[in-house]
């Protein structure tokens, strides 16, 4: 029991004795692990940030002059049942006359004693899908519902939105593959570092008659703590950093960067890390074992 | 307690051992000198079996060179205690740390150990510097703080390879008379040095090694 204790003390100690060789590690393990977070963030808002241009794009459908407000009213109903619309908004002719007013500052029907804007209708379309928005074939089937006169759409942004969307999407899983490989890489090169630069007291304790076991235990309830603490540290910076981005993001629009908080996906990574610290001091002091 | 049977070995530099035949008695407490590149140093690490034999049998303890298995090292140098001429004190621990080391490994309890430490400073005239660090003592107080880790487990046998070497005549006289002082417990001492002027007329066995063999007794 007496060196077990020991063992865990001079653990805790080392971390204390190789105070800039700690702090190192833990600073390397925090930025890798902090990227690795932000990558994450950046993942689950890429979605977000498409739901709110989603939420921008906007189809207007100008019905034939002959419709009324009231037979708009049943073709709208069949255009929001259509599959990818979220919502339909009817513009009645008269509407349609105080909006004219608003941009040109003249009442139409004063100029030419009727009022000839048609019935139209703002279509939204629904922004939650996982999968590219393809908009000609709302517009093909709006168009088939007929009494429509003209539909009008951004139909280049969207298809430039939605397309590069899927590329990001596509390419994500690669480059968060990559990322999360380099912070391993760094992770484990920083324990064996560390471990290195005590490779002297290895060679002591060995001299003395110390087990394997003797001589690798502080060094791995050392790198247990140094993963712990980089873990831990991880999620107040990400936290403290996404706020700031936000505070600034409120000056330009309401958009607002959110960081999910799911406790399984945070128990993973900090479960993780310590794994690889713990098998990067083992294999570290394996090495110069002799 | 220590034998050698026709042992040689040879560095990759070419210089070792060449057919040595030796034997060290229980309680014995024998100098070996020779000068630089004699072998002092391989036959010292021959004992603790840092170095196997390229023929020949080491025996040390009742332990054999030629059916020693890996996991059996530590076992062996629990018995044996060792002084070097760099000291290898642990730079980062503190003087009372690095002589309790080896009480740690050897898993004596807590409550025990800083007994044991004050009475093996007090052997090697430490007292009262138990926080300093290596860095803080002289070169004849850090070989004398080695000799402390090295007699602190009661070891059945004490190696000192050239312990004087870095020391000035009187520190290294000290140490010497200090080892003498260790050997009437019962200590099996080997003393490697290639000053013959400290060791003479002591009344000891002396081995002299040249070029690998032994070249006197």
């Amino acid at each position: 029991m007496d060196k077990i204790l020991y063992l865990i003390s001079e653990g805790l100690k080392n971390i204390w004795r190789h105070k800039m060789t700690a702090f190192t590690a833990v600073f390397s393990l925090f930025i890798a692990l902090f990227i690795v977070g932000l990558l994450a963030t950046a993942g689950d808002n890429t979605h977000k940030v498409l739901q709110y241009l989603r939420s921008k794009y906007k189809i207007e459908v100008f019905f034939k002059q002959d419709v009324t407000n009231e037979e708009a009213v049943g073709l709208i109903h069949k255009i929001k049942k259509l599959k990818g619309v979220r919502t339909a908004t009817i513009i009645e002719k008269e509407d349609a006359v105080r909006i004219f007013k608003d941009q040109f500052g003249e009442d139409i029907t004063d100029i030419l004693g009727y009022n000839p804007l048609p019935v139209s209708a703002v279509v939204n379309l629904s922004r939650t899908s996982r999968e590219l928005i393809k908009v000609e074939p709302i517009i093909k089937r709006i168009k088939s519902i007929g009494r429509v006169e003209e539909v009008r759409y951004q139909g280049n942004l969207i298809k430039k939105i939605e397309r590069n969307y899927k590329r990001a999407v596509d390419r994500f899983p690669y480059l968060a593959g990559a990322i999360v490989l380099i912070a391993i890489l760094i992770i484990y090169n920083t324990v064996k570092m560390s471990v290195y630069s005590r490779r002297e007291l290895i060679g002591s304790l060995q001299l003395i008659g110390a087990s394997r076991l003797f001589v690798k235990t502080p060094f791995i309830i050392e790198g247990l703590f140094i993963g712990l603490f980089s873990a831990v540290l991880v999620f107040p910076a990400l936290f403290g950093t996404i706020q700031g981005v936000n505070y600034l993001l409120n000056n330009f629009t309401t958009w607002r960067i959110a960081l999910s908080f799911n406790p399984v996906v945070w128990l993973w990574l900090c479960l993780i890390v310590i794994s690889i610290t713990l098998i990067g001091s083992y294999r570290a002091v394996s090495s110069f074992l002799k | 307690m220590i034998e050698f049977r026709n042992v040689t070995f040879t560095h990759k530099k070419g210089y070792g051992l060449n057919n040595l035949n030796l034997s060290i008695d229980e309680g014995e407490f024998s100098f070996l000198i020779g000068p630089t590149g004699s072998g002092k140093t391989t036959l010292m690490r021959l004992i603790y079996f840092d170095l196997f034999p390229d023929t020949g049998i080491v025996k040390v303890n009742g332990y054999s060179s030629n059916k020693l298995k890996q996991r059996q090292i530590p076992k062996i140098r629990k018995s044996i205690g060792m002084v070097f001429q760099n000291y290898v004190l642990l730079p980062d621990r503190n003087l009372f740390d690095n002589v309790a080391l080896p009480l740690h490994v050897l898993g004596f309890p807590g409550r025990d150990i800083p007994d044991r430490v004050d009475e093996a400073l007090d052997l090697v005239g430490l007292v009262g510097k138990e926080d300093h660090l290596p860095s803080e003592l002289s070169g004849g107080e850090q070989q004398r703080a080695c000799l402390a880790r090295g007699i602190i487990k009661e070891p059945d046998i004490l190696l000192a390879d050239e312990p004087t070497g870095n020391l000035d005549p009187i520190a290294s006289f000290e140490l010497v008379r200090l080892l003498e002082t260790i050997h009437e417990t019962g200590t099996t001492i080997l003393m490697a040095s290639h000053n013959y002027n400290l060791i003479k007329g002591r009344g000891r066995p002396i081995i002299e090694l040249k070029d690998g063999k032994l070249r006197g007794r």
